[in-house]
């Protein structure tokens, strides 16, 4: 049911153009499916993970033995109901849970790609999901939903391959990356490539990781996904395990070692030059590059019925950013809906418990499934 | 609140909404207009709403909702983008009704508007008399809590709409249920009409 699958697409002769002018062939990708796949092939819905997330949306993660990112929202009887669907979350290319990335063999060299990888955008990654569903024999996805960067591959999808998409929900993200979200993201690229064991992406053969770059990469992330108002109540200024200050840099308090523990415990599951990778394709990423700066154009044949979702306190993908799309989509008068979860959760807000989210999503998601 | 009732209000807009049209209906509370409008005249409806719970509900029964304000998200719709724009009973509730005619006229061809009567006699009863703000069936707020800011008459509202370049283009006969011909003020209707029912567009 919910078994990890690794598939090959496309050939060295016939590889997948990429933006960046290179090819990449053949492709692994590595997949999750729950539920099952009608005889007409009309209930599959595509998710789209996140910068850091895999395929393992619903089930156990081998690695870190949790369970899986979006358990909350995809399950029996839960707003994507694997009683009904098929539910497919697929690895993104770049990512490095067995999907062809940096640290997966180039089949040229018997190697690990490291920065022989190429460059790769949100675009390629949605081109790879294309042939993996194409692979499906699936002719309509039902919906493609995703947060965070998962929200981008939406955008992608409704615009590059608008046909395939029968509905969507972007939740949590933006049309392009603001100066502010390169700057995080470039923070964190430069703290990998500053730690000596990064070694310009050659470490996998040897004993020492970039773990330390990486981690502290992941600290300054940890910090956008959540807002002040959340931190300042999980943790205010409260110390760590003790009643006095140490006077020495040890993590007196709480929110340090909240930090650090996240650090220490990412780099046991991501690879730092996924990291590199997947935050260049992000900033990368602008749905009207083709488009003359056009968020019209680029929604032009867009005829899939949308839900847009964000929330009071991401100051990462705001309400003003993810307005524009349903702007766009509201002037090109297409089937649109929006609505602006209230929390103190900050972005990670479409990660948890959040009912009035999980609500809207059920809504949406019965409600256009019955029409079909 | 709601205009005389629910059924008789839907009829009334129902009866003028050509099938098919494109509409959105702003301040569409639990949806349930737009829900009349698609069964009776096949429309193709989307709606605005300001509480969140009610956008849920909306789009529960399939309804494309967005969670809005009247007041400072009509600006997000381009010129001409529907039929018709429909506001009940929501006029009195916005900040700047003003503008929001404007923009009701802007985004669709043309708009209908209902209100509640300040001018109706029992209100002015209610004020003459008792020396009280109303609270009725139709207004059913005390004065402390009411989210309505502007309470207007019908000839109030005739007269923003002069000023506005705005065309009124029939009013509603409450009695008669259906909508006629504008022709000026009429002494009946600002004394005894409970309600304001009309259709406007740009001059």
């Amino acid at each position: 049911m919910d078994e990890n699958k690794i598939i090959e697409l496309s050939s060295r002769e016939n590889p997948l153009l990429l933006d960046c002018g290179k090819s990449l062939g053949p492709i692994k990708i590595a997949y999750t499916t729950y539920g099952n796949l009608n005889k007409e092939k009309t209930n599959a819905v595509l998710i789209c993970h996140a910068l850091t997330g895999d395929q393992f949306v619903a089930s156990q993660h081998p690695i870190t033995k949790k369970e899986g990112w979006w358990s909350k929202v995809v399950g029996p009887n839960k707003p994507i109901d694997t009683n009904k669907f098929y539910v497919i979350c697929p690895n993104i290319i770049g990512g490095c849970m067995g999907s062809t990335g940096p640290k997966e063999i180039d089949p040229l060299t018997q190697k690990e790609y490291g920065l022989n990888f190429p460059v790769i955008t949100i675009s390629d990654m949605v081109k790879a999901q294309k042939l993996l569903i194409d692979h499906l024999s699936i002719e309509k996805l039902f919906c493609v939903t995703g947060g965070s960067m998962g929200g981008m591959l939406v955008l992608e999808w409704l615009s590059k391959f608008p046909e395939y998409v029968h509905s969507a929900i972007p939740i949590a993200t933006s049309v392009n990356h603001s100066a502010q979200n390169i700057a995080l993201n470039e923070l964190a690229r430069q703290s990998i490539m500053a730690d000596p064991n990064w070694k310009s992406g050659n470490y996998y053969e040897t004993d020492s990781q970039p773990t330390k770059g990486l981690s502290v990469a992941r600290m300054a992330a940890h910090i956008s996904y959540l807002s002040k108002e959340s931190l300042h109540q999980k943790f205010g200024r409260n110390l760590q395990d003790k009643s006095e200050l140490d006077y020495s840099f040890n993590a007196d308090f709480q929110i340090e070692s909240y930090l650090r523990h996240q650090g220490i415990t990412f780099v046991d599951r991501f690879d730092a030059n996924s990291y590199l990778y997947i935050t260049r394709a992000m900033d990368y990423f602008d749905i009207t590059k083709n488009s003359n700066g056009s968020l019209i154009e680029a929604f032009k044949k867009t005829k899939s019925k949308v839900l847009c979702i964000s929330f009071t306190s991401d100051w990462l993908y705001p309400t003003s950013e993810n307005k524009k799309i349903v702007k766009t989509l509201n002037a090109l008068g297409i089937d649109v809906s929006f609505l602006e979860i209230e929390t103190e959760n900050g972005h990670d807000s479409f990660l948890l418990n959040e009912p009035e989210f999980f609500d809207a999503l059920d809504g949406f998601i019965s409600s256009t499934w019955s029409e079909i | 609140m709601s205009l005389i009732n629910k059924t008789k209000e839907f009829k009334i807009i129902s009866n003028i909404i050509p099938p098919k049209s494109n509409i959105i209906d702003i301040g569409c509370n639990d949806g349930s207009l737009i829900e009349y409008l698609k069964s009776n005249k096949n429309v193709n409806a989307r709606g605005m709403e300001i509480d969140q719970s009610k956008v849920r509900t909306c789009l529960a029964k399939g309804i494309s909702v967005v969670e809005g304000d009247a007041d400072t998200d009509l600006f997000d719709y381009p010129d001409n983008l529907f039929d018709y724009s429909i506001l009940t009973y929501t006029l009195q509730a916005t900040k700047n009704p003003k503008i929001v005619l404007e923009q009701l006229v802007r985004i669709a061809q043309k708009a209908i508007v209902s209100f509640p009567n300040f001018g109706h006699w029992s209100i002015a009863t209610s004020l003459f008399f008792n020396r009280e703000m109303p609270v009725n069936s139709k207004l059913d707020y005390s004065w402390y809590e009411t989210p309505n800011l502007h309470f207007c008459t019908i000839n109030d509202f005739i007269n923003l709409c002069d000023g506005l370049n705005i065309k009124i283009e029939k009013k509603a006969d409450l009695r008669k249920l259906k909508f006629e011909e504008f022709k000026g003020k009429s002494l009946y209707d600002s004394y005894f009409a409970d309600s304001g029912l009309f259709l406007i567009s740009k001059k």
